[in-house]
């Protein structure tokens, strides 16, 4: 028996016409000489030109099935449902400039030694030519509408694939613009749901005042309590709410320091006057050695350069009971958070940056730890850079009703020294009203908190030492991340611990509206 | 070597893993999986011992030889194991959650709310079904939550299967 209301977006044939799908009488895709759904080629879109106002979708909940309007395909968008939209027309260009880069990187320099520079040229012509055009007819097979309370991302010709999202579902919205699409006034709209290995059904691209609308619709959607939904909710914003409440913005030259205050910053300099003292010892500048030398000084120092390059002017708002994050310098990247998405908040104090005093805030959502091991494509980032106050008050307005400064905790008791010799002092738990909080590190200080109401499930672990000594771990798991431990705890006091954790964890879902 | 005694015998003195032993009854499971794993074991031995002995006869090496003494004793030790550990493993139902608790060396209890749950496997493979056990393994959105009982006879599983399920849809939430 499937489950779902809807049919599953199996692998269809082909409609039997051709690639011609009919809705209402009218060909879908419309040609593009007529006027295509979404903004115009070429010029920036009106506000407005999201999915137009007058066409919301009827009634919420899920569409019945609806046979028969595209080919052997059940679920073309009955009358009256809003017509499926296409991405920008530039999309395809935008995705033959980006396979330039793959194609010259895939010849390699060895081609270009052995056919010249002219065929080169050709052979890098005829891929990417043939990569726009494989882009062209994708794009020409992509659609997306909103039905009810799912978003619906049709895709593929011959491999048919229709995607429903089921807005309830949606963990974040985040709209990239990577260079190029900044330079074309194009945005990717992704969205994170939880189960998706990676970031699914990525829209891109769109419109930029498209992307905000359609992200404002969408969020609009996901917040309302399941139920009777007001229609004149689901319609367009007006606008695309820009800014909302200002709660932070990161300078840059803090920015500069904080990535200054790095152990690959700070070995850089040793590292440069070992080579060259070398050199001048040997006398020799063999072309190799210096290139390879810098290749693997450039490896080193990437992250800093990364972290400055993505938390440039970064920027964080409230808007409501979301979050935006923005960051980026090359690449932008606009984040959006349901704050009842936040499953734990992560505090970080590296080691150099005490002198400072300065922390960094991670938070994390379900979806995004599990298929992305790329730490930069984890847009986990709530405050690069910042001092106590300021970390104080953003996780203030995270979790409402938690002080960073005034967090209860408990060390192990002092039997776990022999199993911690250094850390005993530092590592502890405790229960905060709403959060639980557990501190670990010795040089790199860290804090997690874990609101109650976002508790997965809590285990205790017992090794042998530890049960030699009496002591157990107790684990609080959360949807995203790696949830938080109170480690090495008195075996009583564990047993304690979770029992409470779970009552807590029970009353605060209990509690929770957005459950 | 009938473990299916519904009531749940008193396995063992409170342990450090049986906490609140005033609320919690834990249920053992089937000590047919002792079979099950000691059959697993034994073909793991059978297959080292014929290519270490045939190693041992063609080359002649005494290392070869002392290999397949460590293997037999190997295999003694986890017997013994393999019998505590599944007199070790229990659940128990609660009115709002799930608890599993397993190991030996290292020893884990889980506490699963119902309401927490994505979705509940039940597996059989094909050494269990000759034995008629099933293993229930109940699953949250977080990774780390490990909630897999082995050792159920084939209707304990649909029971627990299917009180999972409705609890878990009485106690819909997401996430």
């Amino acid at each position: 028996m499937n489950p779902f209301g809807t049919p599953p977006p199996e692998e269809q044939p082909g409609p039997p016409g051709g690639p011609g799908p009919v809705t209402n009488g009218q060909p879908w895709p419309p040609a593009p000489g007529h006027g295509p759904p979404g903004p115009p080629p070429g010029q920036a879109p009106a506000p407005d030109s999201g999915p137009p106002a007058g066409r919301v979708p009827p009634a919420p909940g899920p569409q019945p099935p609806h046979p028969g309007a595209w080919g052997p395909v059940p679920w073309g968008p009955p009358d009256g449902e809003e017509p499926r939209q296409r991405l920008h027309p530039l999309s395809p260009a935008l995705h033959g400039a980006k396979s330039l880069v793959v194609v010259i990187a895939g010849l390699s320099w060895s081609t270009l030694n052995r056919v010249g520079f002219g065929w080169f040229a050709v052979l890098v012509a005829v891929f990417v030519l043939g990569a726009t055009v494989l882009s062209v007819v994708s794009w020409w097979n992509t659609g997306y509408h909103v039905v009810g309370r799912e978003l619906r991302v049709h895709e593929g010709l011959l491999w048919r694939r229709t995607r429903a999202i089921p807005l309830e579902r949606l963990q974040a919205v985040e709209v990239v613009r990577p260079l190029l699409a900044q330079l074309t006034g194009l945005a990717e709209l992704r969205l994170e749901v939880v189960g998706g290995g990676k970031t699914e059904a990525p829209l891109a691209y769109l419109g930029v005042a498209e992307a905000a609308a359609l992200r404002q619709r969408l969020l609009a959607v996901a917040g309302r309590a399941p139920g009777p939904a007001p229609v004149a909710a689901a319609g367009v914003p007006a606008q695309p709410a820009p800014t909302g409440r200002r709660l932070h913005a990161v300078r840059n030259q803090d920015l500069l320091v904080s990535q200054l205050l790095t152990p690959q910053a700070f070995l850089l300099p040793f590292g440069v006057a070992f080579v060259v003292a070398q050199f001048l010892s040997e006398g020799s500048w063999s072309f190799v050695a210096v290139a390879s030398t810098l290749t693997a000084m450039f490896g080193v120092v990437l992250q800093p350069i990364r972290r400055v390059l993505d938390d440039w002017s970064f920027r964080l708002d409230a808007d409501g009971d979301t979050l935006r994050v923005h960051n980026g310098l090359l690449e932008t990247r606009v984040q959006t958070v349901p704050l009842h998405r936040v499953q734990t908040v992560g505090v970080t104090w590296p080691l150099l940056w005490r002198v400072k005093g300065w922390l960094r805030l991670r938070l994390e959502v379900a979806g995004y730890s599990a298929g992305e091991p790329d730490d930069r494509n984890r847009p986990d980032r709530l405050l690069p850079v910042g001092d106590a106050g300021t970390g104080g008050r953003v996780v203030t307005e995270v979790l409402p009703g938690v002080r960073l400064d005034a967090l209860p905790g408990t060390p192990p008791p002092a039997r776990a020294r022999w199993l911690r010799p250094l850390s005993r002092r530092v590592v502890g738990a405790g229960l905060d009203e709403r959060v639980f909080v557990a501190r670990s590190g010795l040089l790199t200080r860290r804090l997690t908190l874990v609101p109650y109401a976002r508790i997965q499930s809590v285990r205790v672990t017992q090794g042998p030492a530890q049960r030699r000594l009496r002591l157990a771990t107790v684990h609080a798991d959360t949807a995203g991340g790696a949830g938080a431990a109170a480690v090495d705890r008195d075996l009583h006091d564990a047993w304690e611990l979770a029992a409470e954790l779970t009552a807590r964890a029970r009353a605060a879902r209990r509690a929770d509206p957005h459950r | 070597m009938n473990g299916d005694d519904p009531a749940g015998r008193p396995t063992a003195p409170p342990g450090p893993l049986e906490p609140w032993p005033e609320t919690v009854r834990w249920q053992p499971i089937s000590r047919d999986l002792i079979w099950v794993e000691l059959i697993r074991l034994g073909i793991g031995l059978a297959v080292a011992l014929v290519v270490l002995g045939a190693a041992w006869a063609l080359s002649g090496h005494w290392l070869l030889g002392a290999a397949v003494g460590v293997a037999l004793l190997l295999a003694a030790w986890r017997t013994i194991t393999i019998v505590r550990a599944v007199r070790a493993w229990g659940y128990a139902e609660r009115d709002d959650d799930l608890l599993v608790r397993h190991g030996l060396l290292v020893r884990r209890l889980s506490i699963v709310p119902y309401s927490r749950m994505q979705f509940v496997d039940v597996s059989a493979g094909p050494l269990e079904r000759a034995f008629d056990l099933a293993t229930v393994q109940l699953h949250t959105a977080a990774a780390a939550s490990d909630a897999r009982v082995p050792g159920l006879r084939p209707a304990e599983a649909s029971r627990l299967r299917d009180r999972l399920t409705a609890l878990g849809e009485d106690r819909a939430e997401g996430l």
